[in-house]
C-alpha cells in the first residue's frame, strides 16, 4: 500500500477551452495597460476594477449555485482560472480570499439571507473578505488568540486585535476566530468560534502595515466594543478550531502555493528564448521538471477534493514543496539571466524580478509556516 | 500513485512476499542467489508481461506491469526482474524470440555501454541507435570493466567489440522511443525504494531511544523526515505521471519522452535529498551491511545513473525548453503536452 495518494488526472477539453478564454482576456487586459504583472499577485496586487471585470466574465464564484450569483461549475474550473491569473501576475488580490475561502464557508454555515445578500456580490467582484486569524500573541501558536466575543442581547460584543490581515483595508468583512468561552484547562482548542464581522461597524479600526518594500497590503484590525449580530456566528459555537484547521488544510494545495512567482520565470523565458548557454540548460530543465511534478500533485489533490476526499497529508506536503520551489524559482531566474548582457534586460524584467525578491519572505510563512507544515507532516507520519 | 491492483501486480506481490523476505537480499549478496524467486516469476510468465502474444508473451498494458515493478523494488529485488522486462520488450520489438532466463539491457554508445545487473543476467539485449539494430548477446561474451559497483544491480561498463551476438535484427525504434520505457521503469523503482526507505526510517526513529526518549520525538528528526516525505511523494507523482504518459502513448512511446525525462530529473535530483536524512537519522547503524537501509540507498545511488545522471538529463530537457516558446512550456507544465500539436 502506497503512503501517498496523488492520482494522475488528464486534462479535460472543456477545461482547456476555459483556459484559452482566460488567456485571451488576460493578454488583452495586459496589452491595454490595464494591469502590470506582479509576482505574489493574489496576496499583494489588488485592483477592484479588475475584480469587477473578472466578476462580469463569470470567473468569480464559479463553484456555487446561480441562486446565489454563482456559476454552477466545479472546483476544477476554478483551479484553471486561478492558475491562469497567477501565471499572468494579474491583480486578483481583492477578490481572491472571499472566492477561495469565505464564500464556501458562508455556503456551509451562513443563513439564507446572508447567502442571498453576500454571495452574489462576491461573485460580481464587488465584495471582499479578510482573514482574521493571527494576533500579536498568536502566530504559529494560533490557539493562543485572545480577541474575545462576549454574548450580549441579540449578538456578540467583540474586543481585541487581529494582525497581518491582507486586504482588510479594502474588505467589507472579516471572518475572525475569536474566543467565545474560556479554554478548558490546558485544552485551548475549545471555546473558539468563527464570527463574520462587518468591517464598517462602529468600533472597528483598520491600520495598514507597510511591508519592507513600502507597499501596504496587510493590516492591523482593532475591535472596541463592536456589536455583531447573532447570525454572524459561522458554524458551531466553540467549534471554530476544527473549522479553521479543516479550512487551512483545504487551501494548502492550491496553485498559489507554487505558482506565485511563475510570472518572473515567464518574463525571463520571453527574454531568454534561444539565448541560454549550455550551463543554464540544466537549471532550466530541473526547474521545469519540479514545476511539472508539483502541478501534477496539486491538480491530483484538486481532483480528490472535487470527489469529496480531503487528503490532508498530501496538501501539507504540497505547500512545503511548493513554497520552497517558489523561492528557488526566483533565485534560478537570477542565475539564468546571467546569460543575457545586462543592457538587454527589459525594464519589465528588472521590475518583476525585484518585486519577486522583495515579496519572497512571506511565501514560507502565510497559511502555516514551513515549520508548522513539517510538524503536521511529522504527526501524520506517526512521529509525534 | 502507481496502481498495484490487477493480476500482474498482485501475482508479483504474492511471489515477493513469499520468496523475498528481508533476509533474501542479504543472502543474495552473500552469494546465495534466490533462484526460487526467479523461477516463481518465470513460471508465472511475469518477465514476458510486455512481450506480444505472437512471441509467447501476454501483451499486458504498461500500467498493469508498473505495479509489479513497484512491488519488486519495495522488496529490494535481488533478481533482474525489471531489467528482463525491458530486455524482452526490446527483443520483442525487433521480432527476436525471447530467451529463457534473466536478461538485462544496454543502449550502446560506440562499442560499450553501462549495463545494470551485468553480473547476474545471462543475456543482454543491446540497442544500437547508430545501426538501428537490436541484438541479443550472452553477457559473458562481453568484456566487463573492473571496478567498484554501487550496488548488486548497478551499472557495469561492458565492451561488446569482440563479442558476437546470438541474434540480431533491424529496428525502426528511435532512441527517443526506447528511452521513455527505461526511464519510467527506473522512476517507478526509485519512487518505490524511496518510500520503502522512508518507512524503515520512521520505524527506526520510533524505536531507537537516546536522551531517554525515542528519536522520533526530537523536532530536528521530525523535520528531516517530513522533508524526505515530501520528496518521496513528489517522486511517486513524477513516476506515476511518466507511467501514465507511456500507457497513453503505447503505440508511439516517443510522445511519452518528456514526462519520462521530467521523472528522471525530478527523482534523480531528489536522491540526495532523501538518502542524506535517511542515513542521518539511522546513525552508524544505517552504515552497516547487517541493517537493511543500504538495500535501498545503494540502489538509489546506482539507479540515478541509468542512461546518464540527473545533470545530463536536466541539460537535455533544458536545451529543448530553451528554444521552446513560453506558451508551450506553460502548456507542458499544466497539461503535459510538451510538443505543439
Amino acid at each position: 500500500m502506497q503512503r501517498f495518494n496523488f492520482p494522475v488526472v488528464q486534462p479535460d477539453p472543456a477545461l482547456e477551452e476555459l483556459r484559452s478564454e482566460l488567456q485571451a482576456f488576460l493578454k488583452e487586459e495586459r496589452d491595454a495597460g490595464n494591469f502590470r504583472p506582479e509576482p505574489e499577485c493574489w496576496m499583494a496586487s489588488s485592483d477592484t476594477e479588475f475584480s469587477k471585470k473578472m466578476g462580469k466574465r463569470g470567473w468569480i464564484g464559479l463553484t456555487w449555485s446561480s441562486k446565489y450569483g454563482g456559476h454552477d461549475k466545479t472546483a476544477l474550473e476554478r483551479y484553471i482560472v486561478t492558475e491562469e491569473t497567477l501565471r499572468a501576475g494579474a491583480p486578483v488580490g481583492a477578490h481572491w480570499i472571499a472566492d477561495r475561502q469565505h464564500a464556501p464557508m458562508l455556503l456551509e454555515h451562513g443563513t439564507e439571507e446572508q447567502k442571498l445578500d453576500i454571495l452574489p456580490r462576491i461573485a460580481a467582484g464587488e465584495c471582499y473578505f479578510a482573514i482574521g486569524l493571527s494576533e500579536p500573541g498568536a502566530g504559529s501558536d494560533l490557539a493562543n488568540v485572545k480577541t474575545k466575543a462576549e454574548k450580549v442581547e441579540g449578538g456578540w460584543k467583540v474586543n481585541g486585535q487581529k494582525i497581518w490581515s491582507s486586504g482588510a483595508h479594502i474588505s467589507h468583512y472579516m471572518v475572525a476566530i475569536l474566543r467565545t468561552s474560556p479554554a478548558d484547562g490546558r485544552n485551548r482548542h475549545v471555546g473558539l468560534s468563527q464570527i463574520m464581522i462587518d468591517l464598517s461597524l462602529p468600533g472597528v479600526t483598520i491600520k495598514p502595515i507597510t511591508d519592507l518594500s513600502g507597499d501596504a497590503h496587510f493590516n492591523e484590525v482593532y475591535f472596541e466594543d463592536v456589536i455583531v449580530p447573532d447570525d454572524c456566528l459561522l458554524g458551531e459555537e466553540g467549534g471554530g478550531w476544527k473549522q479553521v484547521t479543516g479550512e487551512l488544510a483545504m487551501e494548502r494545495s492550491g496553485p498559489e502555493r507554487f505558482l506565485s512567482s511563475y510570472i518572473t520565470l515567464e518574463t525571463a523565458l520571453h527574454q531568454l528564448r534561444g539565448k541560454l548557454g549550455s550551463d543554464s540548460h540544466g537549471r532550466l530543465g530541473k526547474l521545469i521538471a519540479n514545476l511539472r511534478t508539483l502541478r501534477g500533485m496539486s491538480w491530483g489533490i484538486a481532483n480528490l477534493l472535487h470527489q469529496g476526499v480531503s487528503p490532508e497529508t498530501e496538501a501539507a506536503l504540497v505547500k512545503d514543496l511548493g513554497n520552497r520551489l517558489e523561492n528557488d524559482l526566483t533565485l534560478q531566474v537570477r542565475a539564468l539571466l546571467n546569460d543575457l548582457p545586462e543592457e538587454e534586460w527589459s525594464d519589465e524584467m528588472r521590475r518583476i524580478l525585484n518585486i519577486g525578491i522583495l515579496r519572497s519572505p512571506p511565501n514560507t510563512l502565510r497559511g502555516g509556516t514551513t515549520e508548522v507544515m513539517r510538524g503536521i507532516t511529522a504527526r501524520q507520519l506517526g512521529l509525534r | 500513485m502507481i496502481n498495484t491492483e490487477g493480476m500482474v501486480a498482485e501475482t508479483a506481490a504474492k511471489i515477493y512476499t513469499d520468496l523475498c523476505g528481508r533476509e533474501v537480499p542479504h543472502e543474495a549478496e552473500a552469494g546465495q542467489y534466490p533462484q526460487a524467486l526467479w523461477d516463481a516469476l518465470a513460471e508465472n510468465g511475469l518477465p514476458l508481461a510486455w512481450v506480444s502474444e505472437d512471441n509467447g508473451g501476454f501483451g499486458a498494458d504498461y500500467d498493469e506491469v508498473f505495479g509489479a515493478i513497484w512491488v519488486s523494488a519495495e522488496a529490494a529485488s535481488p533478481v533482474p526482474f525489471a531489467e528482463t522486462l525491458i530486455a524482452n520488450w526490446l527483443l520483442d520489438r525487433a521480432g527476436i524470440s525471447i530467451p529463457d532466463g534473466a536478461s538485462t539491457f544496454a543502449l550502446l554508445d560506440g562499442n560499450a555501454a553501462s549495463v545494470p545487473f551485468a553480473g547476474t543476467a545471462d543475456r543482454v539485449a543491446v540497442y544500437d541507435s547508430s545501426k538501428n539494430e537490436i541484438a541479443l548477446y550472452k553477457t559473458a561474451d562481453a568484456s566487463a570493466a573492473d571496478g567498484q559497483a554501487l550496488s548488486p544491480d548497478s551499472d557495469t561498463r561492458l565492451d561488446f567489440s569482440t563479442a558476437t551476438p546470438v541474434a540480431s535484427a533491424a529496428t525502426n525504434l528511435s532512441r527517443r522511443a526506447v528511452e521513455p520505457l527505461i526511464l519510467t521503469v527506473r522512476a517507478v523503482q526509485m519512487a518505490s525504494a524511496i518510500e520503502a526507505a522512508l518507512n524503515l526510517s520512521i520505524a527506526y526513529v520510533s524505536d531507537r531511544e537516546q536522551f531517554g526518549r525515542p528519536l522520533s520525538k526530537f523536532q530536528a528528526i521530525q523535520h528531516q523526515l517530513a522533508v524526505a516525505a515530501s520528496e518521496s511523494a513528489a517522486a511517486t507523482m513524477a513516476a506515476t505521471q511518466a507511467a501514465s504518459a507511456l500507457a497513453r502513448n503505447a503505440d508511439d512511446p516517443e510522445k511519452a519522452w518528456h514526462e519520462a525525462v521530467v521523472a528522471k530529473v525530478q527523482i534523480g535530483h531528489s536522491v540526495e535529498a532523501v538518502t542524506v536524512p535517511f542515513h542521518q537519522v539511522h546513525g552508524a547503524m544505517g552504515y552497516t551491511q547487517e541493517y537493511d537501509l543500504h538495500h535501498y540507498t545503494r540502489r538509489l545511488w546506482g539507479w540515478r545513473d541509468t542512461l546518464g545522471n540527473e545533470h545530463h538529463w536536466s541539460k537535455l530537457l533544458g536545451a529543448e525548453l530553451a528554444v521552446t516558446s513560453p506558451d508551450q512550456i506553460w502548456k507542458g507544465v499544466t497539461t503535459g503536452a510538451w510538443i505543439a500539436s
